[in-house]
């Protein structure tokens, strides 16, 4: 073995093969098309917050439940699929741990999708820049990062749920029915849910608490977390919602349905721990803490 | 003196109430060909599933190689081809693209089209895996399996699927890996096909190990004509334990 051999990560041969099936295969490419036609979505508000850089706006659009939907559905398989089918005896008669298995999945697969839905972002890029003018360019590769980010800590959430459950349609379960509609489409209702029950008033967008602990609840979702981080960047306001509401919310005088930090505080202080930063802290915990819990039983079980 | 390419104590596996395999013990030493032979359901793929870390043992240990199959992964594996019983492949890789992840993951240079004509499958390189029959998914199995020149084979029901020629094939490929010093470890439960090519021959009944030895060993021991097959000392044996079984019972 040549010592290149040698340093080079057991797991990339696997990635390799993972990046590769996903690239050859219709569904993420179909994915990217459908993100370009759900994401172009030209607004006046958007226009008068933004201007040009409503075209990275549209890149955060993209990242909003179309993204989460198709990255789920692409990944929840990863690992039951080859149990069930058997094509997992395999990757584990080869000379990887377990672990190595786990991570060559997640990074392929992510790299996999990383290219149609960077590919998708370009095209949004281009239609802009025709429609209206100029963006950030600098502004559009962040935004796109933090996607590429989300995309990555979704497909780690999917491959650590398919690596401890038996069955596809369990693993479709926990996924869609957990991760996806719990944690990204209704958290706002149930973080509502848990404030009320937990403490002592009901809480609506209508009349926000200024309470740093309702709005560090709501960003736990990870959908929510990323549109944190990136309305950041784009420099609307500290919000989980979408760019165009914030600005709907912060800079007219329509009254919305939205959640953000500075209608909410109104020139108090915010706690420190609701600095937009803490939308890639989160993103980071999903990344990483369902995997570790998911690699501590998958080293452990019988997969056969 | 090198240590035994297997070597199992007492290796227990029970899934609930079901013990699939009952304390094994054997020895397979460093260039051998070893038949594990019995009926489906009587443990040999629950032993092969845990010397090859896919599953985990009740109780007891083993050593492959010198190595502890469950620790020591790595190490195992790169040393090990393994052609695993009811596998798929992936259906939108060709050929060519399964035996160079194999080799890219030992870190092995061997080339897909030697491999692939090893096992007269050269034909269908660049064709998907999703288009082979089921005796040319065998093929390709088992040439991932020879892919690094492994040190100990581990062959799951090789016979699987395939036409005289393919039987002919394996036992072929089972003979040469042996001259060139690769221990062979196969299961099996078509009988005629192993006494062809085994030096010795376990006999596993009901999770445990009911006999073991070389077919002459059986022949005499048992009290079987000279010309007694696998096939005989088989039926004898397992006979044998059915009773033992029910009396203890």
């Amino acid at each position: 073995m040549t010592s290149l051999a040698s340093t080079r990560p057991r797991w990339l041969p696997l990635a390799r093969e993972e990046a590769r099936g996903m690239l050859r295969s219709k569904g993420p490419w179909l994915l990217a098309v459908l993100l370009v036609v759900w994401a172009y979505r030209p607004s006046y508000n958007g226009w008068q917050g933004l201007g040009p850089n409503l075209t990275v706006g549209f890149v955060q659009t993209a990242g909003s439940f179309l993204l989460p939907v198709g990255v789920l559905l692409l990944s929840y398989r990863s690992i039951v699929g080859e149990r069930t089918s058997g094509s997992l005896k395999f990757v584990l008669g080869l000379p990887l741990t377990r672990s190595d298995i786990l991570v060559g999945k997640v990074i392929g697969r992510s790299v996999g999708l990383a290219v149609p839905v960077s590919a998708a972002a370009v095209v949004l890029g281009l239609i802009g820049i025709v429609r209206f003018g100029l963006f950030s360019p600098l502004l559009f590769v962040g935004v796109l990062l933090a996607t590429l980010l989300y995309v990555t800590t979704l497909v780690s959430v999917a491959t650590a749920i398919s690596a401890i459950t038996s069955s596809t349609v369990r693993a479709a379960t926990v996924v869609f029915g957990g991760v996806y509609l719990v944690f990204t489409v209704f958290w706002t209702g149930f973080a509502e849910m848990i404030y009320a029950t937990v403490g002592t008033a009901s809480v609506t967008s209508f009349n926000a608490p200024a309470d740093g602990l309702f709005f560090a609840l709501l960003r736990l979702s990870p959908g929510r977390a990323y549109r944190v981080l990136t309305n950041w960047m784009l420099g609307v306001g500290n919000s989980g919602a979408g760019y165009d509401a914030v600005i709907t919310k912060l800079q007219t005088p329509t009254s919305i349905n939205v959640y953000a930090v500075e209608s909410a505080f109104q020139g108090q202080t915010p706690p420190a721990y609701l600095h937009e930063i803490s939308g890639l802290v989160v993103l980071l915990v999903w990344l990483v803490v369902p995997l570790g819990l998911a690699r501590y039983r998958f080293q452990r079980s019988d997969l056969v | 003196m090198t240590t035994p390419a297997i070597e199992t104590d007492g290796l227990t596996k029970r899934y609930g109430e079901q013990t699939a395999l009952d304390g094994l013990d054997i020895t397979v030493d460093r260039g051998e060909v070893y038949g594990f032979l019995g009926p489906n359901g009587a443990g040999k793929s629950t032993t092969i599933g845990l010397l090859m870390n896919y599953n985990k043992p009740t109780s007891g240990t083993a050593r492959v190689l010198g190595f502890d199959p469950w620790t020591d992964v790595v190490a195992c594996h790169q040393r090990i081809g393994i052609l695993p019983d009811r596998f798929d492949t992936y259906d939108d890789r060709s050929a060519r693209r399964h035996l160079q992840f194999v080799a890219d993951t030992k870190g092995s240079d061997d080339d897909p089209v030697r491999l692939l004509e090893r096992v007269g499958l050269v034909e269908a390189i660049d064709r998907p895996a999703g288009e082979f029959s089921q005796g040319m998914e065998q093929r390709l199995a088992l040439a991932m399996s020879l892919v690094g020149d492994p040190e100990l084979l581990i062959l799951d029901e090789p016979f699987t699927g395939l036409d005289p020629h393919g039987v002919a094939l394996v036992r072929d490929v089972v003979k040469s890996e042996s001259e060139r010093g690769t221990t062979v470890f196969f299961s099996s439960h078509v009988l005629g096909q192993v006494e062809l090519v085994c030096d010795r021959i376990g006999i596993l009944h009901r999770g445990r190990l009911v006999d073991e030895g070389t077919l002459s060993d059986f022949r005499e021991r048992l009290d079987l004509a000279a010309d007694a097959t696998v096939e005989d000392v088989f039926v004898h044996l397992t006979d044998e334990s059915a009773r033992t079984g029910e009396e203890t019972r």
